[in-house]
């Protein structure tokens, strides 16, 4: 199945574009997303397990299961400086 | 003196006196008076909040100097909280403003929040933010998230109960802090604006923008639309 995948902050530049379409088996899960971006933009390796990923708005855990249809957006992780 | 100091601000149409007003009656509570804290407290202060306690157990430190506006040289050694006292009240001596010099705990983060509209954190870490999260949904008390990386910072307010909690946000995120963090001088001024904003809002009743994340670098601004996460372990069991 194909997921559309909005990406934003440095994701973006890193990208060079906001929405970046992954060919996902079905039964995937946002790991699989996660690991198609990584594999794609290896320089986004280092935000592998703490990136924040939502799923028609709700943020929500790697393992979550992923749908034809739904609308997943992938973030740099919180940042904690102050 | 009070309606000069204010006159510009009650202009706004945003604001106007009635949000003045309003804000004259509210008590913030910062928790960290480092690069964000320090700034943000600043803000509310020359602004016209009714009441501020700034709380922090760290003392100012020469590498604080290069992202802060309020500490000087002369202050280096000294609570950071105090200080923010002593200068912030010579801004604004109609605000209350009262420097704690205490290190949040899990023990006295309760009675240090409960009595305040809403809490900013100043915090340079994800541990004390889960804490902060965690006391501010047990005590229905609204907080501003706040930090900055590099030169992005991100922004949400979270209303507890209405708006996703930070738990809701960072459920990935693990509680241990990477060492120091690289911070450009100029970026905690330009998010404590957005979070003294995002402040302000909250207090009078207005929207909230959601999550926003700005690179002062690339000059880049976004804004995320997030929803409650109903499986949230924090803040999932709670009606809207």
């Amino acid at each position: 199945m194909k997921i559309s995948v909005r990406v934003f902050g440095r994701y973006k530049d890193i990208a060079a574009i906001d929405h970046i379409i992954f060919d996902i088996k079905e039964g995937g899960t946002i790991q699989d997303i996660i690991d198609a971006f990584v594999k794609r933009y290896p320089f986004t390796e280092i935000d592998k397990n703490r990136m924040m990923v939502s799923k028609n708005k709700i943020y929500i855990s790697h393992d979550t299961p992923v749908q034809n249809g739904d609308e997943v957006t992938l973030c740099p992780p919180v940042v904690s400086g102050g | 003196m009070t309606i000069d100091r204010y006159r510009r601000q009650t202009l706004v149409k945003e604001f106007g006196l009635k949000g003045q007003e309003i804000l004259a009656t509210k008590q913030a509570v910062v928790i960290g008076g480092g690069g964000l804290g320090s700034h943000c407290a600043s803000l509310l202060v020359r602004m016209g909040i009714g009441s501020i306690d700034i709380v922090d157990n760290d003392s100012v430190d020469i590498t604080n100097l290069h992202r802060t506006a309020v500490f000087s040289e002369s202050d280096i050694g000294k609570s950071k909280a105090l200080i923010l006292q002593e200068k912030l009240h010579a801004v604004n001596t109609i605000v209350r403003v009262k420097g704690i010099n205490q290190k949040v705990t899990s023990e006295n983060i309760d009675s240090l929040i409960k009595k305040a509209d809403v809490i900013v954190d100043g915090t340079d870490n994800i541990a004390l933010r889960h804490l902060i999260n965690q006391a501010s949904v047990k005590n229905h008390v609204p907080w501003v998230y706040a930090g900055v990386y590099e030169t992005v910072g991100m922004v949400m307010g979270i209303i507890p109960g209405k708006t996703p909690c930070f738990q809701c946000i960072a459920q990935t995120i693990p509680a241990s802090s990477p060492g120091e963090i690289p911070v450009l001088g100029s970026l905690p001024a330009a998010i404590a604006s957005i979070q003294c904003n995002e402040t302000l809002k909250l207090l009078l009743g207005k929207p909230l923008t959601g999550l926003i994340i700005y690179d002062v670098w690339k000059q880049c601004f976004e804004i995320i639309d997030i929803q409650k996460n109903p499986q949230c372990p924090m803040c999932g069991g709670k009606k809207t």
